[in-house]
């Protein structure tokens, strides 16, 4: 298979199975997508180190499926979607794309449900938001698709220390090779929500040929 | 702050001085020195006559939250531009930077009037129901969140671009306490709010549909105790009320029955602990409305 086409038009052998979401490779997407997920170029962090961004990413066709499409037992890939009026315009409309590494990041939120025993919200501009939504100003696990922010716990809101650190540490427990961002309100903390991330992580599907 | 030499309303009858002009003056005088108020402005166009006063009208004032009404017009320049949609979404949440020194802050949800925003945190809410909310029920979250979006400067070039900068100084978002301590505030004349009303009312803010959709918001305005309050029930009134512990404001366009509108502006300073504001501002408009609306019996 052409690295430069979609990997697949219909069911068939580079589907996952039980997946019903196409990969597309992003390079072969039109300009004004390539453009705003920037597609396996080099990013550099707010430490100055160069990351690779997402080349690979599911197509979401519509909001409906969107709703419809279950990333692990209690998450919805609605809910990793969710942007604002600060993502790109062509990323605010349907198809929309995330990368392929959004189904780590579910697995393991669904391991932390488990440890906490209730609601896990993402909040709006939690889950992936692109390079060039008008949050990322450095390269941020979010544009991978590997992080997320995390604004209410069955009732409790995580806009304060106690809460914040008290399920961060749940986290790390419950989550080998988890990062949180520590509560505090300078830039790289957080006192609003509970922010996790896997790192920089790239998913490949294995049908790939590059 | 100075005086921009901005557009409509004109002053025409500003140094004229007609019986009517004379009497109207007399009687916001005593109702200010039986008020107790530290100041008064009122600022008044009205388009079936054409008759107008401005009473203090370019002293400046606290903005208060009437600062939200040219906020309300820079949302609706970003929809206008195609930046936004009315449906556009937009993240509620409450954190906010400070103008001084980018200290973070929150909307204390006690003090906001209004809690549906409040419950949205975490969540989206589409501008234009932002938009309501920061009117009708003046909430401070909505304001900040789409001040947010849009930014300050842009709706002071939109006030610009507008010809109606002139008598309105934003600086910041609202409850900024930090900026608030420093001395910096949103401020308005009763002039600057007069001419973004009279614009609004003729139609003439970016469309005469667009210039519809904000007159519909500050219809849906709930706090009734100012403008409103000493008006029949056929007058309808779309405004905007403000108030912290030394100013209290109100300023909207009254529609009656069977002639055009009048935009009123009526702009009050106090000492913190003196009541009654809201009557004095019922009262200068009842006054007016009286004024008003006798000319035409009389001419009848």
């Amino acid at each position: 298979m052409s690295i430069s086409t979609r990997l697949d038009e219909s069911s068939g052998p580079h589907e996952a199975p039980n997946f019903p979401l196409r990969v597309v490779d992003g390079l072969t997407l039109p300009a004004d997508y390539r453009k705003a997920l920037r597609p396996g170029e080099d990013w550099k962090d707010s430490n100055g180190f160069s990351r690779q961004l997402p080349r690979y990413f599911y197509e979401v066709p519509s909001w409906d499926s969107a709703m419809k499409v279950e990333l692990a037992t209690h998450f919805l890939l609605w809910e990793f979607v969710q942007v604002d009026v600060r993502e790109s315009p062509v990323l605010r409309t349907f198809p929309r794309y995330v990368p392929c590494a959004i189904t780590l990041l579910a697995v393991c939120l669904e391991r932390f449900r488990e440890a906490v025993g209730t609601f896990v919200h993402i909040s709006a501009n939690g889950g992936y938001r692109s390079p060039t939504h008008r949050f990322s100003k450095n390269a941020t696990p979010h544009a991978w698709g590997t992080a997320a922010n995390i604004y209410r716990i069955g009732d409790t809101y995580l806009d304060n220390r106690n809460a914040i650190e008290r399920f961060s540490l749940i986290a790390r427990q419950t989550l080998p090779g988890i990062w949180t961002r520590p509560y505090g309100t300078p830039t790289g903390y957080a006192e609003d929500h509970l922010h996790l991330d896997l790192g920089y992580v790239l998913s490949v599907p294995r049908d790939v040929k590059s | 702050m100075t005086s921009k030499g901005a557009a409509a309303p004109s002053a025409k009858t500003a140094g004229e001085s007609t019986p009517r002009d004379r009497a109207l003056r007399s009687q916001i005088e005593r109702i200010e020195k039986e008020s107790g108020a530290k100041a008064i402005a009122v600022a008044l166009h009205d388009s079936e006559s054409g008759f107008e006063l401005h009473y203090n009208a370019d002293r400046w004032f606290h903005a208060a939250s009437t600062i939200k009404v040219p906020i309300l017009l820079g949302v609706f320049a970003a929809i206008d531009r195609g930046e936004l949609l009315p449906h556009s979404r937009v993240h509620v949440r409450n954190r906010f930077l400070s103008v001084v020194e980018s200290v973070p802050f929150r909307v204390e949800s006690g003090r906001d009037a209004n809690s549906a925003v409040h419950n949205a945190i975490g969540k989206m809410m589409r501008v234009d129901e932002l938009a309501y909310h920061m009117i009708t029920t003046s909430s401070n979250l909505a304001t900040n969140l789409l001040l947010g979006v849009i930014g300050p400067e842009s709706v002071t070039e939109t006030l610009r671009q507008l010809r109606v900068d002139d008598g309105i100084d934003l600086k910041r978002g609202v409850e900024d306490e930090l900026a608030f301590e420093k001395g910096i505030s949103n401020m308005v004349t009763a002039n600057g709010l007069l001419r973004i009303l009279v614009m609004l009312a003729e139609g003439k803010a970016f469309s005469p549909a667009l210039s519809r959709r904000m007159m519909d918001i500050l219809h849906g305005q709930e706090f009734n105790q100012g403008i409103p309050a000493r008006l029949p029930k056929a007058a309808r009134v779309a405004h905007k009320t403000g108030e912290i512990s030394t100013v209290a404001h109100d300023a909207g366009v009254v529609y009656l029955p069977k002639r055009k509108p009048y935009s009123l502006v009526v702009l009050t300073e106090w000492d913190p602990n003196v009541s009654g504001r809201s009557r004095t501002i019922a009262s200068i408009s009842h006054m007016i409305y009286e004024m008003l609306t006798q000319k035409a019996q009389a001419a009848e």
